[in-house]
């Protein structure tokens, strides 16, 4: 008999509003964002004040989360600006920081109400760094990527508190805070949210008389993305509180496909933990969506060569997303699509969403605005209409459907 | 008084740089990284025995992220290393804090997450919890180290000298592009190579990845001196016994008046890229849309 464990958060980002919206409606219970100040990801859009005043609404209308990372690497005039900005976000009703910095924790502590996550900058992946902070007054723990299904059963075993991991996305190469290249080749402050990715680059590999190891690929330090959904359910078994997607840079498709996936293998297992069958075809779509490939990496106790990724820096992005739903006539049945990407009359697509089970077509004819007959639609954000017999809603997506080996 | 410490590539060096510098930072096999040599518990013992007869400071560096799996071996080393007359322990992981404290050890501990020691704030929360030290990130303005060194009492410790970790993975990243396309090196030292840049790239417990360019803040030492930076560091990684044991000569003998003049007398002698790192260079982390 499995014992039933608590039900845990499924956490995802979101860079913006409308990215923020999609997470929430396709199934995440919380988000994190970035605010404008203090956050790791300087370049995403990120939120102003009044943004997280509408963002909080939005999800607490849905009984949701929303989180905000105040993890950079605080330096001395930061540092003393902090203040004002966590009495803003307590004043709010943001849900709960994630910090790396202690002196911000004190600071929350003596001038908030937040509750405080410690970010996986600290990288932290042992019990007793997580008492000390624990002690701080950190509610839960964001753990660092390195550390493996045994280390997280302990952590759990030795220290009451909230646990949180990374289940899908990219990956530093480095532990967490602790490469700092950006800073060096380009300047900019990769603990101050301004990691311009050196890891992606390519580099000649040299031996110690300084001639060239060439392989048919460059060296890159980058690493194939995390993916844990075969592991949910072991995940759940542990109670780990929190399932943390990755990625406030990546695209609305990405942030929904992902989600959706996630909440759905976490929803089956729930449902029926004893016949709970893993899905190869949730692995064949979170794949195609990210066009990377992903392992389990760390988790299995795995960072050998076949975590390596050495395709050079080109990455296709991603066309398998067509449109997005705006709205949908119940009379008609015609569904008004904006697009995404390239597609036409005769194309097998799939259109998945929130609230609908997937739906498997060909699309059999497109009307423009004017109704017109239409067989390509091959502007960006062009506005069609096609028919689907089941009701569908906004926020809806089509995709290829792709036969994926 | 401010100490000019040496970070060694060698037991050996010990004697020989016994002279000109203050104190030495060594490392733990399976529990220092980002150096250019570790030692065994015994030969740390040994080496304390040796620097307390010369009446040598000496620091550990124990500076690895620590794995569960490590906790039993790091509590047992952080006992023994109390009974010593060492003179601070420098940490990364904050496990190291929490046994001190747990175990009533009284070490003097030292503040080094590495990129993460960048204000004055944080180094003051560290103070309030007994650790009197910190050593500073290496991506630290001048204007910055000096607002720092007006706002806490903590001592402070920073390079002046040598190649910079810039970079550590738990990941064989080497191990693994060799495996990757089945290619074969044994070098003890490897490089990478981009747009005419050379980054030394080794592997000991973690990968690490140095600047290509070797820190040489000797035109600012007087400044350090002056304005109590209390320990200074030189890292002797990948820099040849003989030319590094001049350099630190230099720098002891380095006064406001001959300043530049050693800053260019240690430029020859390295023939090699040289800079300030980032002392009169700020980054950035907010990125216009047009850059």
């Amino acid at each position: 008999m499995i014992k039933k464990k608590n039900k845990p958060e499924l956490l995802a980002p979101a860079g913006d509003m409308e990215r923020l919206k999609i997470a929430l409606l396709y199934g995440a219970d919380a988000v994190y964002v970035g605010g404008d100040l203090f956050s790791l990801r300087a370049n995403a859009i990120n939120f102003s004040i009044e943004e997280l005043k509408q963002a909080v609404e939005f999800a607490h209308n849905l009984s949701k989360k929303i989180y905000v990372t105040v993890n950079i690497s605080l330096h001395n005039r930061e540092s003393d600006m902090i203040i004002d900005y966590l009495k803003e976000l307590d004043k709010i009703k943001i849900d709960a920081i994630i910090v790396s910095d202690p002196y911000i924790i004190k600071l929350a502590k003596l001038n908030t109400k937040l509750p405080i996550h410690l970010s996986t900058q600290q990288s932290t992946l042992n019990y007793e760094a997580i008492k000390f902070f624990k002690d701080e007054g950190i509610s839960r723990v964001v753990l660092a990527r390195e550390t493996t299904k045994e280390d997280i059963q302990l952590i759990k075993d030795k220290v009451n508190i909230e646990l949180e991991c990374f289940i899908h996305g990219a990956m530093c190469a480095s532990y967490s805070g602790r490469c700092v290249l950006s800073n060096f080749l380009t300047a900019r402050d990769s603990n101050r949210g301004g990691c311009s990715q050196i890891c992606r680059w390519d580099f000649k590999l040299l031996n110690e008389k300084h001639q060239n190891i060439q392989g048919t690929k460059d060296f890159t330090f980058c690493t194939k993305d995390l993916s844990l959904l075969k592991y949910i359910p072991d995940l759940i078994e542990m109670g780990v509180e929190s399932f943390k997607i990755e990625g406030r840079m990546r695209s609305t498709y990405y942030i929904a496909t992902i989600v959706n996936i996630y909440r759905k293998a976490i929803d089956e297992y729930f449902a029926n933990p004893k016949n709970y069958k893993y899905n190869l075809e949730y692995e064949k779509i979170l794949r195609n969506c990210a066009n990377r490939d992903s392992v389990p990496q760390f988790f299995n106790g795995d960072y050998g060569a076949t975590c390596q990724y050495y395709n050079g820096r080109i990455e296709i992005s991603n066309q398998d997303f067509l449109g997005i739903v705006l709205d949908y006539d119940d009379k008609t049945n015609l569904a008004i699509i904006e697009q995404r990407n390239y597609f036409k009359t005769g194309d097998e697509v799939e259109i998945f969403g929130p609230n609908i089970s997937t739906i498997s077509l060909k699309i059999k004819e497109i009307l423009d605005e004017d109704n017109n007959i239409i067989e390509v639609v091959r502007h960006p954000k062009q506005i069609v209409k096609i028919k689907v017999n089941d009701k569908l809603y906004k926020y809806d997506m089509i995709r290829i459907k792709k036969i994926i080996k | 008084m401010n100490k000019l410490i040496v970070i060694i590539n060698s037991k050996e060096q010990i004697l020989d740089l016994n002279d000109y510098c203050d104190g030495i930072i060594i490392g733990l096999n399976k529990f220092s990284v980002n150096l250019p040599i570790t030692f065994s518990l015994t030969e740390i013992n040994n080496i304390i025995e040796i620097c307390n007869q010369n009446k040598k400071q000496i620091f550990i560096t124990l500076n690895k992220n620590i794995h569960n799996s490590d906790l039993k071996e790091l509590k047992n080393t952080l006992i023994e290393l109390s009974t010593k007359k060492i003179d601070g322990i420098i940490f990364y992981d904050i496990a190291i804090v929490n046994l001190n404290k747990d175990l009533n050890l009284n070490l003097n501990l030292i503040w080094h997450q590495e990129h993460l020691v960048t204000n004055y704030n944080t180094i003051n929360y560290w103070h309030e919890k007994g650790v009197k030290t910190s050593y500073l990130s290496s991506e630290l303005t001048l204007e910055e180290i000096l607002e720092i060194r007006n706002n806490t009492n903590s001592k402070l410790m920073m390079n002046v000298f040598g190649y910079i970790p810039m970079f550590t993975s738990k990941r064989p990243l080497v191990k693994n592009y060799l495996e990757s396309f089945k290619l074969e090196d044994d070098s003890k030292i490897n490089y990478l190579e981009k747009e005419n840049n050379i980054y030394p790239i080794t592997y000991t417990d973690v990968t690490t990845v140095y600047s290509s360019k070797i820190l040489n803040l000797v035109r600012e030492y007087p400044l350090f001196i002056e304005k109590k930076i209390d320990y200074l560091v030189l890292n002797s990684f990948n820099i040849d016994n003989e030319k590094f044991k001049k350099i630190l000569i230099l720098f002891n003998k380095t006064n406001e008046n001959n300043s530049k003049e050693n800053f260019d007398k240690i430029n020859m002698l390295l023939d090699y890229k040289i800079d300030t790192g980032f002392l009169y260079k700020e980054t950035v982390y907010k990125v216009k849309k047009n850059d």
